[in-house]
């Protein structure tokens, strides 16, 4: 490159970007961040916890094998240090993912789109919250009221719907941030087109 | 006043700390109930004077239709009111199971803020999350914040002795003793309330 070994081109930093945004780390990164913004629950990365799980414990290995050998301890410390970050974000994605199933438990549950969501260990502990809030509030609320009105999901027994089920608001903003630059957009069915450029920030509807 | 004691019951939870819990309002809680079953003898009442007039119940329109019809939507807000308290309550309870639920007791002085029900289901749902901890073989509870330091500094806040053996070395942590700590190992202590990390 003529303009010197420090500077690269917006050819190479895509290259380069593009790379690294191949690796596990930043896919569960990735994952993560949507899952944080994101109101409602995306579907779960099962495959990429799979293998975060697995390189998590060759990492273990490693740094086990590493303080065994008394190996340089400020590259053992850098090997943890990299370890807990990994499993720092690995914890925090399953972690925002219950948190949202604690939140929306009868919602997601009803919902075939969301439910589909869930890995098989969520679905099972979304179950488990169902059965254990229910049985709390029939003990403490809904035994106590007349026959009609028991129904944890309804107000009464004359609603048609379940109108007494929290859900995630969807009519929110959320930040977007393009991979790639796109075509003109239609959103929001306003008549004006928006056209991103690769790595712009947009704030946009949810829905 | 129809609802006014649901309203004061919610409103009750919405003045409180936010993530902290006052002690179950059992008293207005049972007369809150109490109203909605007067609520509903009112309903039945009216609906049996109209049955007994010979008028449809469905489709007449006379001043008992719309007087239980006030019955059936004031019980709906009652009802309301008070899944609103016990949800809300559980929100907080589901809170302190993921802090501390999983791992001890919880202190008395939280513990004596739960009714008998409440306290069941924090056992209970404690238990859900140990279950799917255990199916992933993955403690989810622990790494809460972002890791910056591998070891952290940590201030003993009771005498914890020198019992407690940690993955690299025992130590005697005496009441006030400070201690550079791996992370990993002082958490637990630390949403417990027996350390606490000093911080710059």
């Amino acid at each position: 490159m003529a303009s010197g070994a420090g500077e690269w081109s917006a050819e190479q930093i895509d290259n380069y970007e593009t790379l690294i945004s191949t690796t596990d780390v930043e896919l569960l990164k990735r994952a993560w961040r949507n899952e944080k913004a994101s109101p409602e629950i995306l579907p779960f990365e099962e495959a990429l916890v799979k293998r975060a799980k697995e390189q998590i414990q060759l990492m273990e290995e490693t740094v086990d094998d590493f303080a065994e050998s008394g190996h340089d301890p400020l590259i053992a410390s850098l090997y943890q240090m990299d370890l807990d970050r990994a499993q720092f974000l690995l914890r925090s994605y399953l972690r925002v993912r219950l948190q949202k199933i604690e939140k929306f438990m009868f919602h997601i549950w009803k919902m075939d789109t969301y439910r589909n969501r869930l890995s098989i260990e969520e679905e099972k502990f979304t179950e488990r919250c169902i059965r254990d809030i229910g049985k709390h509030l029939e003990e403490t609320v809904l035994s106590k009221l007349p026959d009609n009105y028991q129904s944890v999901l309804k107000q009464s027994i004359i609603s048609e719907e379940d109108d007494m089920v929290p859900e995630p608001q969807l009519d929110t903003f959320v930040v977007a941030k393009c991979e790639r630059a796109t075509r003109p957009l239609y959103l929001d069915g306003s008549r004006q087109s928006a056209s991103f450029d690769s790595r712009q920030f947009a704030i946009l509807t949810c829905l | 006043m129809h609802g006014r004691k649901a309203y004061e019951l919610v409103k009750e939870f919405a003045n409180g700390d936010k993530g902290h819990l006052k002690i179950f309002n059992n008293e207005l809680f049972e007369q809150v109930i109490e109203e909605c079953n007067e609520h509903h003898n009112a309903l039945q009442s009216l609906i049996r004077k109209m049955q007994e007039e010979g008028l449809e119940v469905q489709t007449a329109r006379n001043a008992d239709h719309y007087g239980a019809f006030i019955h059936h939507l004031s019980l709906i807000r009652n009802k309301r009111c008070l899944m609103a308290y016990v949800h809300n309550r559980a929100e907080i309870i589901r809170e302190l199971a993921w802090k501390v639920g999983l791992l001890h007791e919880l202190p008395g002085e939280i513990q004596e803020k739960f009714s008998d029900l409440e306290e069941q289901y924090f056992k209970d749902h404690s238990k859900s999350l140990k279950s799917y901890m255990s199916q992933l073989s993955l403690d989810v509870n622990v790494d809460m914040v972002p890791p910056k330091d591998p070891y952290i500094k940590v201030r003993v806040l009771e005498d914890l002795g020198s019992g407690i053996i940690l993955s690299d070395k025992s130590a005697n942590f005496a009441r006030h003793s400070m201690h550079f700590l791996k992370r990993t190992d002082a958490e637990q202590y630390i949403a417990r309330g027996l350390m606490e990390e000093l911080t710059g």
